[in-house]
């Protein structure tokens, strides 16, 4: 099932995707966009094809070496001439009446193995440990909870699997990709019941001291210190 | 398939009209300039060429190399750069596809990948995706061609041959090879001087509309 998307990375988003110079998490995310969102898949080997032609045409004042030998090494080891084989992965989540079939890099990474956690107000969250920068977890929202109202320590990058949800800047459904800066503030809530697999690029705040109590996952005291902040 | 492709593709699809009949496809890749990359990748796709080989080592080398400077700013690495990703280079070659972009993007995207793999081992980062997991390899042949051959089809010849007839040139040629002219897929990328990958994908579309048109898709 592949559902038109309404929200997408940036176009700066996927320069930097393409050039490999995202926090690793974010690839994740992007990368299992892309491969819900036709729109964004084709823009990518645009974006491709250009940094391609701009990387031979770069006058670079490297000296230029001396590889003699390299190839002959390299043209005497064996060709592939098969397409890896498919690893067993686990490709599929099973929610309480329905399976959802995960992008291929999302299957890859759960296949590690998902240890869901009750975070309180209908929340679940799995924490995976895809690189040492990000903090990346699966989302399952229950129908009709709410998440506390929270503004982000760092960007939060949101990847909607199944089902929807709502803030106060939209609705938002399988494929949809949402960026979050500190700036914003949002509160979710799903009505239908939502998994969604997402990434936070600052998670010592989350994890360390006092900014553990602010963790809106956690505890709700937060919406009244953001609002008396007047934010 | 992007611009970049489909603008080199109708470059070489220019054959005379009136020649589609099956049986007399014109070889539509016959024409390919014998000393740009593409046919370059060709030979060492389907002849192991060493001497091919040797000239896109030369054109790409010091490329890879300065990629490996700006991104790792380290000389043992950027050389470790080179041959890991050269190296991939000649492995994949048979898998490389030329209808989903051209050579010098693929290499691009070889380079890059290996060169994330380089840094992320050196932070000692989780290895539970690599980078060809991130960025799949829209260049190659993942799945197999088993699929798209299954099925047994029972219908009458002349309509089957009506539809080869309405499919792109390029895709009628290598059902001919395969089909008619019963050769392997590995004389049949020879002839056609096109990568194995390319002629497998070409060959999995054409069987997959010959079976749409005919109702036989399960
Ligand atoms: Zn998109």
């Amino acid at each position: 099932m592949i559902s038109e998307a309404n929200y997408h990375p940036s176009t700066e988003m996927l320069k930097k995707f393409t050039a490999g110079s995202l926090l690793s998490g974010l690839n994740v995310a992007i990368s299992a966009h892309i491969e819900l969102c036709e729109t964004c898949r084709h823009k990518t080997s645009k974006i491709e094809a250009k940094a391609a032609i701009d990387w031979l045409q770069t006058n670079d004042d490297q000296k230029q070496n001396d590889f003699s030998g390299l190839a002959l090494d390299i043209v005497n080891q064996p060709q592939i001439e098969k397409p890896r084989e498919k690893e067993a992965i686990l490709d599929q989540i099973h929610m309480l009446d329905h399976s959802v079939s995960l992008p291929k890099v999302l299957a890859k990474a759960a296949s590690q193995g998902l240890v869901w956690k009750q975070l309180g107000g209908g929340i679940n969250q799995a924490l995976m440990h895809l690189d040492d920068e990000t903090q990346c977890e699966f989302i399952y929202m229950k129908p009709g909870s709410q998440t506390p109202m929270h503004k982000h320590q760092g960007s939060e990058t949101t990847l909607v699997l199944d089902g929807s949800f709502n803030d106060e800047l939209g609705h938002y459904q399988r494929a949809d990709f949402i960026y979050r800066t500190e700036k914003d503030m949002h509160q979710p809530r799903s009505e239908e019941g939502c998994l969604c697999f997402s990434v936070l690029d600052s998670p010592l705040t989350f994890t360390k001291g006092l900014a553990r109590l602010l963790n809106p996952f956690f505890k709700y005291q937060f919406r009244r210190s953001a609002a008396g902040r007047g934010i | 398939m992007d611009n970049l492709a489909e603008k080199q593709f109708a470059v070489r699809k220019a054959s005379p009209p009136g020649c589609t009949e099956v049986g007399m496809v014109p070889s539509v890749e016959n024409n390919l300039d014998p000393t740009s990359d593409e046919a370059l990748l060709v030979k060492v796709s389907n002849s192991k060429s060493k001497e091919a080989f040797d000239q896109l080592f030369d054109r790409f080398a010091n490329k890879v190399f300065a990629h490996g400077m700006k991104i790792m700013r380290n000389e043992q690495m950027a050389k470790d750069l080179v041959q890991e990703a050269m190296l991939t280079v000649w492995q994949k070659a048979p898998l490389y596809n030329m209808d989903k972009g051209n050579v010098q993007s693929w290499i691009f995207t070889i380079t890059r990948n290996r060169c994330f793999d380089m840094l992320r081992k050196q932070k000692r980062q989780s290895a539970v995706l690599s980078a060809d997991d991130i960025w799949p390899a829209g260049f190659e042949d993942a799945e197999a061609l088993s699929e798209a051959e299954r099925g047994s089809v029972e219908v009458q010849i002349s309509q089957i041959e009506k539809l080869v007839r309405q499919l792109p040139a390029a895709q009628q040629a290598v059902v001919e090879q395969i089909h008619i002219l019963n050769r392997t897929h590995e004389e049949a990328a020879q002839f056609l001087e096109i990568p194995l990958g390319t002629l497998k994908s070409r060959l999995r579309l054409a069987m997959g509309k010959l079976r749409q048109s005919l109702g036989t898709e399960s």
